[in-house]
């Protein structure tokens, strides 16, 4: 039984389950457009750029850069709130789409807009993995050489 | 066929606004209703049609509201519609209310909004409820990390201010602005607690950086309602100056914010403005009077910009120097806004209200001298969808 007070995902569709299996495997795949090539995060069932609606669940890079961020001091619940201040981004990666997730390993004061980062993942409980951006090359950090 | 300038916003009115936690949802619909239609010289039983939730009942009855309204009137509805721009949901409201009234389809159509009551979730009158509930809006993808509809804007803050050198300065212009509106205004929920300063707004705390508490709407309970006839039958009854929807239209455009090619600019809601102002045939400069979404302060400066009312990047330029107050170059929500007057539900009916008030020359100490021309942008979630009024004094 976990003790894991934070939200997990919920009423998440069949079709969106191979990118959750992918965390737990720590290789993140999201779809890619078969007909135009284009990346996208959240699952989606036409291409927005050439309305195809055929996709391949691609691996990732994992690598990106900081495209905005802030740093929450007010959270959600008392189980986020522990963890406060703590910084969100949104990072555009290296493929040309935007994830968001915690940026950790990085103190708020040194986050900054355009800074490199990787994705580390996290399993937070049996059955669950979400994902973290460290700071490109940062200690304990997955570094690019070794994805 | 009708035009959607044969059609005016007949009546107005707004409860208390604040914890209405001991008082029950439908008292707090029908005394809404009820207010407007004697404000637009009706009584409701003249109502025949409906446009978006009625009172709180269970199941079906909340899906399909008009039926059990209907009951209680003693007669038929002869028009239901709901539009979907979540709080921005008010002009889309009232568009679809010309519509009905236009087409033949009602000629006395209500849009209220109600949150009261100690029912849970989003309406709680518990903040630490309310923010949880909100928090798992965005989704999944969002909210597994600790997002809140804060940082949600936040980070658009944030990158504004990257590419423009937008200040939190800048940003508290507007709260201090519409504060100011708030202390003219007797059912604001935060006009009582007096003016604010500048200096005040960036030395609250830190919600979600850059925005401090200041740049955020608080969550209280409320109610309002607004009453559609035909002009001509508003200005029949003659109890006030007659105000038409000149200029409609909406956008919509992403629903996960990695979708949408910047956190910066929306061309919804420039697709929504634009459409509006082309149907009304008015230029932005021609505005006397405007009401935009206010979530967050971020909202405002970029809704100026989106709406066209300055070019990208010049928001901050806009509301500097009170752009946005009673006597600045766009007076923008008035009566306070989400920020001070309320955030209770479907708010933008707030925003709706305020600009009735001023185009009518009833705004009493708010009032905007010989404002003629006023315009609404709702927004809906986090910039996910707009819908954008132009409305005029006949």
């Amino acid at each position: 039984m976990s003790d894991y007070q934070k939200f997990l995902p919920e009423g998440i569709p069949d079709s969106h389950l191979p990118f959750w299996d992918s965390l737990r495997e720590h290789q993140a795949r999201v779809q890619r457009c078969d007909d135009c090539r284009a990346y996208r995060y959240i699952p989606k069932d036409l291409c927005f750029r050439c309305h195809g609606d055929r996709a391949t669940w691609t691996a990732v890079s994992g690598a990106g850069e900081v495209y905005t961020y802030t740093v929450v001091r007010r959270a959600p619940t008392p189980a986020y709130q522990a963890d406060a201040p703590y910084v969100l981004a949104h990072v555009t990666m290296t493929e040309g789409f935007r994830m968001i997730a915690r940026l950790t390993g990085a103190e708020p004061e040194a986050v900054r807009i355009g800074m490199p980062v990787v994705i580390a993942y996290e399993d937070v409980t049996p059955e669950w993995t979400l994902f973290t951006f460290r700071p490109a090359g940062a200690p304990g950090g997955p570094g690019l050489a070794q994805s | 066929m009708g035009r959607l300038a044969d059609v005016a916003v007949a009546g107005v009115y707004q409860t208390q606004q604040g914890d209405l936690s001991d008082c029950r949802q439908p008292s707090v619909w029908w005394e809404s209703v009820r207010g407007a239609c004697a404000d637009a010289g009706l009584s409701v039983g003249d109502i025949d049609g409906i446009i978006g939730d009625g009172p709180l009942d269970p199941g079906l009855r909340d899906r399909m509201p008009a039926p059990g309204i209907a009951e209680q009137l003693g007669h038929p509805l002869r028009f239901h519609a709901r539009s979907a721009v979540g709080a921005g949901s008010t002009a889309s409201g009232l568009n679809l209310a010309a519509y009905a009234v236009s087409h033949g389809l009602a000629e006395v159509v209500v849009i209220a909004n109600a949150v009261a009551g100690r029912g849970g979730g989003y309406a709680s009158a518990d903040r630490d409820e309310a923010v949880a509930a909100m928090a798992k809006l965005s989704g999944p993808y969002e909210y597994v990390y600790g997002t809140t509809r804060v940082s949600d804007c936040a980070v658009m803050a944030m990158r504004h201010m990257h590419d423009y050198g937008t200040t939190a300065e800048h940003l508290a212009e507007i709260a201090v602005a519409q504060r100011h509106g708030a202390t003219l205004h007797p059912l604001s929920v935060h006009g009582r607690r007096g003016e604010l300063t500048i200096d005040q707004v960036v030395g609250s705390r830190l919600v979600a950086d850059p925005l401090h508490l200041l740049d955020c709407c608080s969550i209280n309970q409320g109610g309002g309602a607004i009453v559609v006839t035909s002009a001509a039958g508003a200005a029949a009854v003659g109890r006030h100056p007659t105000v038409v929807l000149l200029g409609y239209g909406e956008g919509h455009s992403h629903i996960d914010p990695n979708a949408v090619e910047k956190l910066t600019e929306f061309p919804a809601a420039r697709l929504a403005a634009d459409t509006a102002f082309g149907m009304a045939g008015v230029r932005r400069d021609e505005i006397d009077v405007a009401g935009i979404g206010d979530h967050f302060t971020i909202g405002v400066l970029m809704g100026l910009e989106d709406a066209g009312f300055c070019g990208k990047g010049e928001g901050g330029a806009f509301v500097s120097g009170g752009g946005t107050a009673l006597g600045g170059r766009l007076p923008t929500n008035t009566s306070g806004g989400f920020l001070s007057f309320s955030h209770a539900g479907i708010c933008g009916i707030f925003t709706l209200i305020e600009v009735v008030e001023q185009l009518r020359q009833e705004a009493g100490p708010r009032q905007v001298p010989a404002a003629r021309l006023g315009f609404v942008s709702g927004v809906g979630g986090v910039q996910q969808a707009f819908s954008a009024a132009v409305l005029g004094r006949a």
